[in-house]
Order: structure tokens, then sequence, then C-alpha cells
């Protein structure tokens, strides 16, 4: 079921166009994230659907009610900020049934609401405390659980775990993931980090300055990207400039190396200049024996990263990341040295631009 | 080195602290000394069974009290607005709040005599007028106050969160912003209090029985009394102080974290 349709939004400030002709529907209980650098008009996307930002051309619904124009406590929404936002002169269990005294529940009902929020996210004990007593991670939960208690209609995230360290990053963003998928609540999560964005969403809307890249559920964004800044912005990537040599056999040259690749290059010519890209775990280095994409190339340099190795390898004059997993017994070669790698062919992607 | 650096230290703050408070212990001495050959506080007596002193101060109390009060409600909307929507009109809110430190008070008050003295306009005689200039006159320190309080917390996402939570602007103000900028607001307040306590252009001009007038027309009179007065005033705006610190220390750093 759609729930939520953003349809041809776009937004002006004076002559600088942020956000243009985006569109979207997300269906009820999905996990949306807009992933992109800043200034790619994703927080102004969320800001217009919180209702503080008023799109310049086009329409927001929500259960099919047109809320383009709302104000933002006209809509039933509940908002999570970088910042957490927490009232400074209220204890927890007041933050927390603020939005339930705005509606003039009742003292019971606002209760027995608080500690069931405090019960979802394990804060129990700190009813009475000041958001100045809690650490960062806690404080981020007492905003969810403020948003929450509400019961909105859709859930929306401005980069929630970007002021918190690794650690308690990643485990409050499996937490926020749980909650969502308990409560089934709409969810559309604002973040720079593609990591985070591919770990937690159901889709992932890529954006670049203004516009919609690409959208897809994390596996389609990670495999198969289909623009240069998806698949360069997405997990770390080697792009190289190419050159289609036999189209129908989907022959590419890198600098005169032939390689083959696996994409549909019938609607190429001989000559074409396409952008092609492979991940660097899809390298491998050549066994004996193996004779289609197999590439020399010189070891230029190579970086522990702890499960993984990454070596970076020229072939030709292109240079390439090669991504091995770590092991005790691994024999990695030496800088300098020559060596083979291969990767299959549909490892080598060919890019729409 | 540093040790005559501790020394020089000391030196120049014992130098201050005489500069401030010799005068006041002098005249706290000489308002002792009502009574010939001996200490006592006869003067004091005398000053607080005056009805003048009384009536004078009272009314000033009062109007202190209105000043502080029309001045949260006209400068909060204002300094809030101005930090949530209007930032690029901040330098020049700035250089309004300012001029009461440009304009000498004695300018200020012929203009409002001048102005408010005919129809339509003729309101020369109401408290209200005096009020009016009080706020005026505390606008440089209210404002600043409250402006400063409002630059501690994150003013937008918290008016954002609020939003987000289905509160208009009035409980927004009431129940979010004022509550967290309490204490600047409070010394604000404090400064006001003590401005109007010392007004005294404004109030004999425009003929209102203020306390700073009867203390200037006590001097003319008496010896011992306006040396009490005095005493009493400093003592008056001192306390003010000693609320400001109470308060600001009240619940630890928790009106200052904000959004961070």
């Amino acid at each position: 079921m759609i729930h939520l349709t953003l349809s041809n939004i776009s937004k002006e400030y004076g002559s600088t166009t942020v956000v243009q002709d985006f569109n979207l529907e997300v269906e009820k209980g999905e996990f949306v994230s807009f992933l992109g650098p800043s200034g790619c008009g994703k927080t102004t996307t969320l800001r217009m659907v919180a209702g503080f930002e008023i799109p310049t051309t086009g329409t927001i619904t929500m259960d099919g009610l047109d809320i383009t124009k709302n104000a933002p406590n006209q809509r039933n929404v509940g908002m999570i900020f970088q910042a957490y936002a927490l009232f400074p002169n209220m204890t927890v269990a007041q933050n927390i049934g603020f939005g339930l005294q705005i509606r003039r529940e009742s003292k019971s009902v606002i209760k027995q609401r608080v500690e069931e929020m405090l019960a979802l996210i394990r804060l129990e004990q700190h009813a009475d405390k000041y958001p100045f007593q809690l650490s960062g991670g806690q404080q981020q939960r007492v905003a969810l659980a403020r948003a929450l208690a509400n019961q909105p209609q859709v859930l929306l995230l401005d980069e929630p775990l970007s002021a918190l360290d690794a650690k308690i990053r990643v485990q409050l963003r499996a937490e926020i993931r749980a909650i969502q998928r308990k409560t089934g609540i709409t969810a559309i999560f604002v973040t720079h980090d593609q990591e985070e964005a591919l770990s937690i969403s159901d889709r992932v809307v890529v954006m670049y300055e203004g516009k919609m890249e690409q959208v897809g559920t994390p596996f389609e964004i990670y495999n198969f990207p289909q623009t240069a800044f998806v698949a360069n912005f997405v997990g770390t990537l080697n792009t190289a400039a190419a050159e289609v040599t036999d189209p129908s056999k989907g022959l590419i040259s890198i600098d005169g190396i032939q390689i083959e690749s696996a994409e549909d290059l019938k609607d190429k010519q001989n000559g074409d200049k396409v952008n092609i890209a492979i991940r660097p775990e899809r390298f491998s280095f050549a066994s004996d024996g193996k004779k289609a994409n197999v590439m020399d190339c010189r070891i230029e340099n190579i970086t522990f990263l702890g499960s993984v190795v990454r070596i970076r390898v020229s072939i030709g004059d292109t240079k390439f990341n090669m991504d091995t997993f770590n092991n005790p017994f691994l024999e990695l070669p030496k800088i300098g040295d020559t060596s083979q790698v291969t990767c299959s062919r549909e490892a080598v992607l060919v890019l729409k631009n | 080195m540093k040790r005559s650096g501790v020394v020089w230290s000391w030196f120049w703050m014992i130098l201050g602290i005489l500069y401030f408070f010799l005068p006041l212990v002098a005249t706290f001495l000489f308002s002792l000394r009502a009574k010939l050959g001996i200490l006592s506080f006869l003067a004091y007596q005398q000053l607080f069974t005056d009805d003048d002193f009384i009536k004078g101060f009272s009314f000033s109390v009062l109007w202190g009290v209105l000043t502080i009060i029309v001045g949260i409600l006209i400068f909060v909307p204002t300094a809030y607005w101005v930090r949530l929507r209007l930032p690029q009109f901040r330098t020049a809110v700035e250089f309004i709040t300012l001029l009461p430190f440009v304009v000498p008070a004695i300018v200020f008050v012929f203009g409002l005599v001048r102005t408010f003295s005919h129809p339509p306009f003729l309101i020369v005689d109401s408290p209200a007028l005096l009020v009016a200039g009080y706020t005026v006159l505390s606008m440089p320190y209210m404002y600043r106050a409250i402006d400063t309080g409002l630059r501690a917390i994150d003013v937008r996402t918290l008016t954002e969160a609020a939003q987000s939570l289905g509160a208009d602007w009035a409980t927004i103000l009431f129940r979010i912003i004022l509550p967290n900028i309490r204490v600047a607001i409070l010394s604000g307040a404090f400064l006001s209090f003590a401005i109007v306590m010392g007004e005294y252009i404004l109030a004999q001009y425009l003929a209102k029985p203020a306390f700073a007038p009867f203390l200037a027309f006590l001097i003319q009179q008496k010896a011992y009394e306006p040396a009490a007065a005095t005493v009493v005033s400093f003592a008056l705006t001192w306390a003010c102080m000693g609320i400001i610190n109470l308060f600001g220390r009240g619940r630890g750093q928790a009106p200052i974290a904000g959004g961070h």
C-alpha cells in the first residue's frame, strides 16, 4: 500500500535549484534512505515532508491527502535531528510526554505511553534525568521515543547518527531499525554515509546535485550502479575510461588491454568511449590456466585494513584497487612485483554516463 | 618572576577594592553618625518612617516590575523571531537596541514630553508613559541578555522539534524557549530593575514620585539620611546581583545544555 507520495517535487531558493523533479512512492512500513553528499538536497527533501520547507512545485500526499502546504504541527510526522533537540528544561519522561500533552491526552494515558516508550528504548531507570545527564546515544534514543510517542504516520530521521562515535553509531543503527520493524512505522532516513544507508534500508535513493540518481534496494544500488556517481559514491569502486572494440562480443579496451564484459553493448559502436567500473573485491590473482580477463599488473601498494587487504595495482596506465580477504596464511606479493589479476565478465560494469 | 607577578596582581586587586569600597564604607560610617558622639541607626529609622521615602521607593519598585514584564513580553518574542526567521536584520536590531546609549536621557525625555503632551497622544501624565520610557532605557540590557540566552540554545532545532510534536507558537515560546533562557531573562530583569531604581531624569521631568528624585531632594534637605538611602540602594542592587547568581547556579548546566 502506498503511504507517502512525493510527485514532481522541486525546491528553489532564488535562482538556485536545490531539489529537482523528485518523484517517490513509499510503501507503508517501508524504510527508505536518502543518500548523497552534503548539498545534494536530501535534507531539504526531508524537510519538505516534515513541513519545514514548502516545495516550489509538486505535491506531497500522505494516505491520499495532500499535505504539501500543511504547517509542521498540522502533520502527524515524527522528526529526529542530528543535534538530538531534546528540551533541556524537561526530564526524559517529560520530553517523551510532550507531544501527548500538546494533544491534551489524560495524565494516565501519558504516563502509560511514556512507560511503554521508555521500555522500548530500554531507559526506564533514566526517566527523571535531564538530557544533559545522558550520553549522546541515550539522548538520541530519547528523541526517538519522543517522536514515536505520538504514534506519527511517518518517522523522519535527519542524519541522526552523525554526532555519535563509531561504535554507538552502529549499535543505535541496528536499534533504530529493530524499533522501526517492531512498530511498523514508515521511515525516511537521511544520511551521507553509504554503509549506513545500505545496512539499514529497504530502499535507497541516491541523490546528487538535487537530482535522484538511482532508486533501488541496497543490493541493486551496490551491485548494479547505473551512473558513475552512484558507482563512485556507494562503496569503493575502480572506474576507468575505456573504448568499445567489439560490441557483439562485449569486448572493451582499457589503454589497449582487452577485457570482456557481460553487459549488453548492442547499442554501442566500435570506438565508442565508455566508463567502466569494477568493484575491488571482484579482482583476484590469476591462477594458472585461466584465460579470460587476465591482465598483467604491477603491485603499487599494499594496505592492511583488518578483515581485508587492499592491494593497489597498475594495469597499463590505469591504477586499480583489489581487495582480498585477510587470513593468517595469506602470501602477499611485494611492492614492485609483477603479477597477473583477473575478474569475471560479470564484474565489468559499463556505466550509463 | 612568577612570584612578583602574583604580588603585583594582589597589589592591583587590593587597590581596586579600596577604590570601590572606601567611599562606600565612608558613606556607611557617616550614615551612622546621626546621633552626636555615638554610632546609631537613627538615620535609617528616620528614613524608613519618612512617608515620601516609602512612597518613592514603592512606586519605583512597582514601575520596575512593570518595566520587566513589558520588556519580557516585547523583547523575548522579538529576539526569538529575529534569531529564527530574520537573521539578516540582526545587525539592524542590535543597533536599535543600543540607541538609548547614544541618545542622552534628557533629549529622550523632552522628546517624550513634546510628542505625548498634546492630542492625539495626551498621555504625558499617565504612568504608562514612564513605564514605556523605562522599557526603552532598559532595552540594551534586556535585549542583549535575552539574545545571549538564545545563543546558548539551539533555537531553530528546538523550535522544529516542538513543531513536529504539534506545538503552536505560544506553546513553543512559553514552554520551550522561556524556560531555557530563564537565567538570561532574570539577569536582564534585575539589571532593568536596578536601572529603574536609580533613574532620575525620566521620573523628574515626567514629574513622577520615584526613588531617585526623592533621593536628590533629600540630599538638599538633610545630612545623614541621604547617606543612609545611598547605602540602602547599594544593598538593593547587590541583592539583585546575588539573586542573579543564585538562580544562575540553580540547576547546574541544564539551562545552557541546548541542542548539543
